[in-house]
């Protein structure tokens, strides 16, 4: 009991510096969460307005485009931010209270929080103020952004041991990683590409991340290739591994 | 009291590994400061880590009864983006003490002026140290451990730190790590010498004093 207390509350003090580290150290503050997604939004709206003449769903590019791009950030803004959640708190493991694990939790409230709320305001305010008309599915809403997190969570547990321990790795991370925004159907759907590279393009489990989320969305939309089993078995087991790994790691993550 | 059972721990250094403590057992009761020797690279900063729970033992175990302070050193173990007053106001979250109260005190304490709200990477390590021992003045333990922090600041600082010093020592006992004997003299009732992976256990402080200066003799 005297544990989970005190774990509690290391996680609550490491909540507040970095909610301090993140938002509160420069002019703007929160907005500045906002000011990712909107303006990746905007670009991309006016690139593809040229080019085409609706979405693939629906009749607003930047529901479409919002929708396939905070989906995504459910798993990609909590991977990087998660990366370097250890290494941001190093000096503050030197307190034997202070738990490596601490440091991930914290990191992964505060990111869902942010990501979430970045989801509320943006998407809430295409829906309001563009009078979009959606059929809002929460379960799939909820869905998406708990699994996807989890992936980057597991995903998160594994780097910063891995980043430590082979500091190459990161570069070769950084490297793959980078794509992703690419190949995971923020801009496109899966469902319209052709038969031998569609297979390809669904092993990528983030392409089911934001199919999924876009059901919540588009009732017409009918997700031909969806696999949401799939897309949990690569997030638990990522998660399953990630404390493996991390868990015999402590000694290596305090800086030992 | 803390207590060491058949303790090892192995210090591991691009693969060469070297026992620093080989299945040690120590009890150390409560009402008595204990300074820890030994030559340089023995393992005593080593061994305040293990007793302050921030590393592990290889094999055996430690137990404490009461609460333990983590090991107080020049640098402190403040986050250099962090003010120092949010350094301050973090470890009074983690150790559940008064927030309000703690920053009052090490204001008052550490004499850092408008420094105190700017980030610790900006301070001197002088300035830096003079937070260190504010700061951990400033939360009740039952053991603190101390590496080589007593001698910080100008005389009149020191002669601040040792008057609180003293009087957190009617209720606390310290593990201290120094080089310097007068210090130990100071503060310490026992001591225990560390060689060989050995952990040697004196009740009188002279006694450990003696046994060191044989050992740093022979060698």
């Amino acid at each position: 009991m005297n544990h989970i207390q005190t774990h509690l509350r290391v996680v609550a003090a490491l909540l507040i510096r970095e909610m301090e580290a993140r938002f509160g150290s420069k002019p703007g503050g929160y907005a500045w969460a906002l000011m990712d997604p909107v303006s990746h939004v905007l670009l991309m709206t006016l690139i593809f307005q040229a080019i085409a003449h609706a979405p693939a769903l629906g009749t607003s590019f930047p529901l479409f485009f919002a929708t396939g791009y905070i989906g995504f950030q459910f798993y990609q803004a909590m991977a990087g931010y998660l990366n370097g959640a250890v290494k941001a708190n190093k000096s503050l493991l030197s307190y034997p209270n202070v738990a490596p694990i601490d440091a991930m939790v914290a990191r992964y409230l505060l990111q869902f929080g942010t990501t979430a709320l970045v989801a509320i305001v943006v998407l809430g305010g295409i829906i309001a103020f563009m009078r979009v008309p959606v059929d809002l599915y929460w379960p799939a809403l909820i869905e998406a952004a708990f699994v996807g997190s989890i992936l980057a969570l597991g995903n998160g547990l594994i780097n910063n041991v891995m980043f430590v321990k082979y500091p190459l790795y990161e570069q070769v991370f950084s490297i793959i990683s980078r794509p992703l925004f690419m190949v995971s159907g923020v801009f496109f759907l899966p469902d319209s590409i052709p038969a031998p590279y569609k297979e390809v393009v669904l092993l990528n489990p983030l392409v089911h991340l934001t199919m999924l989320f876009r059901t919540g969305f588009y009732d017409e939309y009918r997700a031909i290739g969806l696999d949401t089993s799939y897309l949990y078995s690569f997030a638990f087991l990522t998660l399953f591994f990630g404390m493996v790994i991390f868990s015999f790691s402590a000694a290596l993550l305090r800086n030992e | 009291m803390i207590r060491l059972e058949n303790a090892t721990k192995i210090a591991r250094t691009k693969g060469i590994a070297k026992p620093i403590i080989d299945r040690a057992s120590l009890v150390l009761k409560r009402g008595k400061s204990t300074g820890l020797l030994g030559r340089n690279g023995a393992g005593k900063s080593t061994l305040l880590r293990l007793i302050a729970g921030t590393i592990r033992l290889d094999s055996g175990r430690i137990i404490r009864r009461g609460r333990v302070s983590w090991p107080l050193g020049f640098q402190g173990s403040f986050q250099a983006g962090m003010t120092g007053e949010q350094n301050v106001r973090f470890v009074a979250r983690i150790y559940g003490v008064d927030t309000r109260e703690l920053i009052d005190y090490v204001a008052d304490f550490a004499e850092l002026g408008p420094f105190f709200k700017a980030p610790v990477g900006t301070y001197s390590s002088g300035m830096k140290a003079r937070l260190a021992f504010g700061l951990s003045m400033g939360v009740n333990f039952d053991y603190y451990l101390v590496d080589e922090i007593t001698a910080v600041g100008d005389a009149n600082f020191k002669k601040k730190c040792q008057i609180v010093f003293q009087s957190r020592l009617q209720d606390s006992d310290v593990i201290m790590v120094s080089h310097s004997t007068s210090t130990l003299r100071d503060y310490c009732d026992r001591g225990v010498v560390m060689e060989n992976g050995k952990l040697i256990y004196y009740d009188d402080i002279e006694d450990a004093i003696r046994a060191h200066d044989a050992n740093m003799k022979e060698r």
